[in-house]
């Protein structure tokens, strides 16, 4: 939701902005590039965002390529910030103590978040939130978003089918778009919005920038590959549970949980004991994943011994339990799992035919 | 700096008493001085070893010893997690966080006949029913018990079959899978119990536990005898490591068994039960 409407400046504002949320003390985060891979990392400086290079993302393909103006999201996601990959829940003594940790909680600011994260954060904070964690709702009850709108969707992008982006339109404080080098559209989406853009130089936005705008973002939505979803989705993807397709598609799949592992919403965990000689142990959360071997297993057995009701498991989750669960697609459209996957096995492909096979079973 | 305030830290509980079951099955009594609510019958807690880890286990009974309660679970030596409990004796610390699921319908079973089918272990978190029977038996139709175990030797709580059969308007089958030269009762699987007693289907409520496969034949053999579908609780049982429908690995379809189970009406289940691997 914008509460200003559209302004526009130059692109030097982007660095008062960032210079503002540091001066209030936040963690700037945002995309950098870190050993060819585009991350998610502090932001010593306006300098350090990633710029002048792209990317090239296809199923099962990752490269940087100097020069260029457009970059997607890398492997991380918000979710590493706000429910970090491994987080000491307590330490017990010998004795039978409990010791709870205390942590610091940062006080973080996302600047040039992508809209398919930012949807990423509303659907972890319905889960969160019906789940309740901790650690997660302390980081985001100070969190600040700045969202950069995609104006160049990447190879394995498909927000548009999940109605996420590639244009935010709500959930951020601060929305920008460069429709040109040296123009950029800003909106505010929260009173603390408001308040950062104060502290800029703006105008409002005239007729002919926005229809220039409007054309960049319609460019950007047909870039962004929409699939249409037919209505019930989650009740029609059921009809699949007992189909073939998913033993076909998950002949490739090699069980690694990459796809776990960079998916921004993927929330599965374990908890592992950690022994030390003095006799003392630590409990501590570690990400886990749904196609991990482990996972499904117990003693004396086994729930999804074979990949492909793990490939089953994880699709149907995504796109038909979660919003049995949770009331919103598990899925934000950001195409990791596509890109990180080391056989390239293209989700994409999977809900287009798991679609067609269930209307086929209707 | 802030302290979290996880739902995943356990209490410390001591181990009262252990009793011996079978020769790798104990049932530990733990006195658990501020673990608030009262584990309703079919509920499980989360039982920690430190070092280890941490086991859903049912509760399989509560007692009262001078005065304080004790709550039992009933555990089965199998995993890494599980073999640790062989060294727990009476004194031992263990911890212990919950309880958590939803449990047997007790309201819905007020006033009707109650068939309990259990396989092995199953028997455990359907034993709270048996007391609560006992304890209020006015509240209650007839109640059938039948139990199924690989062998003599497998079957739990043998030394209490007595007290089952002494409760009024009570009948307990029992039978095993492969029996030995002195066994005189019935031998085979649990579900070849179900057409021998008789049963006023209609006005029945038949609770189930057991391996999945036995659960599996059982809900068939109650359907053939004219069960419908909402007169069938499951207690299934999942890898339920977080307890609180978290972690994620016990969803069976969209349900975490810990949260929305473990106990679950079949037809609430039906469309999921029979998928394989689900």
């Amino acid at each position: 939701m914008s509460l200003t409407g559209l302004y526009y400046g130059k692109p030097v504002e982007l660095v008062k902005l960032f210079n503002t949320l540091k001066s209030r003390g936040y963690k700037v985060i945002g995309p950098k590039v870190v050993e060819g891979v585009i991350r998610l990392e502090e932001l010593g400086s306006y300098e350090e965002l990633a710029s002048n290079v792209s990317d090239i993302q296809e199923p099962g393909r990752y490269r940087l390529v100097d020069g260029g103006k457009y970059f997607r999201h890398g492997p991380d996601s918000p979710k590493k910030m706000l429910y970090p990959p491994r987080l000491t829940l307590f330490r017990i003594t010998k004795d039978y103590r409990i010791e709870v940790p205390e942590v610091e909680v940062p006080k973080i600011a996302f600047f040039a978040l992508k809209p398919c994260d930012l949807a990423a954060i509303q659907v972890m904070d319905r889960v969160q939130g019906c789940l309740g964690d901790a650690y997660y709702n302390l980081v985001r009850r100070n969190l600040v978003i700045v969202v950069e709108n995609c104006v160049e969707p990447g190879g394995t992008c498909f927000c548009a089918t999940m109605g996420t982006g590639p244009i935010a339109s709500k959930g951020f404080d601060v929305a920008f778009t460069r429709i040109r080098d040296d123009l950029v559209v800003f909106e505010a989406g929260s009173s603390l919005g408001v308040e950062l853009l104060d502290e800029l130089e703006l105008e409002p936005l005239d007729e002919k920038l926005y229809r220039e705008f409007i054309d960049v973002v319609r460019r950007a939505y047909s870039k962004a590959r929409p699939i249409e979803l037919p209505d019930k989705l989650p009740e029609l993807l059921e009809l699949t549970l007992d189909s073939d397709m998913y033993k076909e598609i998950a002949e490739k799949c090699l069980g690694c949980a990459n796809c776990n592992m960079v998916c921004p919403t993927c929330f599965c965990f374990d908890v592992i004991d950690i022994p030390y000689y003095d006799g003392s142990a630590e409990r501590v959360r570690v990400w886990d994943g749904c196609f991990s071997y482990n996972y499904a297993a117990v003693a004396g057995g086994h729930y999804r011994p074979d990949l492909w009701a793990r490939y089953r498991h994880w699709f149907l989750h995504k796109f038909s339990y979660w919003v049995k669960q949770f009331g919103t697609y598990g899925c934000v459209g950001c195409g990791r799992c596509i890109t990180w996957c080391p056989v390239g096995i293209d989700v994409r492909d999977t809900l287009r035919r798991a679609i067609k096979e269930a209307e086929k079973h209707g | 700096m802030v302290k979290l305030e996880y739902k995943l830290i356990p209490k410390i509980a001591v181990v009262e008493d252990v009793r011996e079951e079978t020769p790798n099955v104990r049932t530990f009594y733990l006195r658990v001085d501020d673990l608030g609510q009262e584990p309703l019958p079919g509920q499980f807690n989360e039982l920690y070893i430190p070092g280890g880890g941490e086991v859903p286990i049912s509760v399989s009974d509560i007692v009262e010893v001078n005065g304080r309660k004790l709550i039992a679970h009933t555990v089965r030596f199998i995993g890494s997690v599980t073999w640790m409990f062989s060294r727990l004796e009476k004194g031992s610390r263990i911890g212990i966080r919950g309880p958590y699921g939803k449990g047997w319908p007790i309201e819905r079973l007020r006033g009707r006949d109650i068939l309990l089918v259990a396989g092995g272990l199953g028997l455990a978190p359907l034993r709270p029913v048996i007391r609560e029977v006992e304890r209020n038996r006015g509240l209650y139709g007839r109640l059938i018990i039948l139990y199924g175990a690989r062998t003599p030797r497998d079957l739990l709580y043998r030394y209490e079959y007595h007290r089952y059969e002494d409760i009024p308007n009570t009948e307990l089958l029992v039978t095993v899978d492969k029996a030995t030269s002195s066994w005189r009762g019935h031998v085979g699987v649990v579900t070849k119990l179900i057409p021998l007693v008789e049963l006023d289907v209609e006005n029945t409520i038949a609770l189930v536990c057991g391996p999945e496969i036995m659960m599996r034949f059982t809900v068939k053999e109650l359907k053939k005898r004219g069960f419908k579908d909402n007169q069938i609780y499951l207690s299934l049982e999942r890898r339920m490591k977080c307890g609180v429908g978290l972690c994620g690995h016990c969803q069976m379809g969209p349900y975490f068994v810990c949260k929305h189970g473990p106990v679950f009406p079949y037809w609430f289940i039906k469309k999921y039960f029979w998928v394989d691997q689900i």
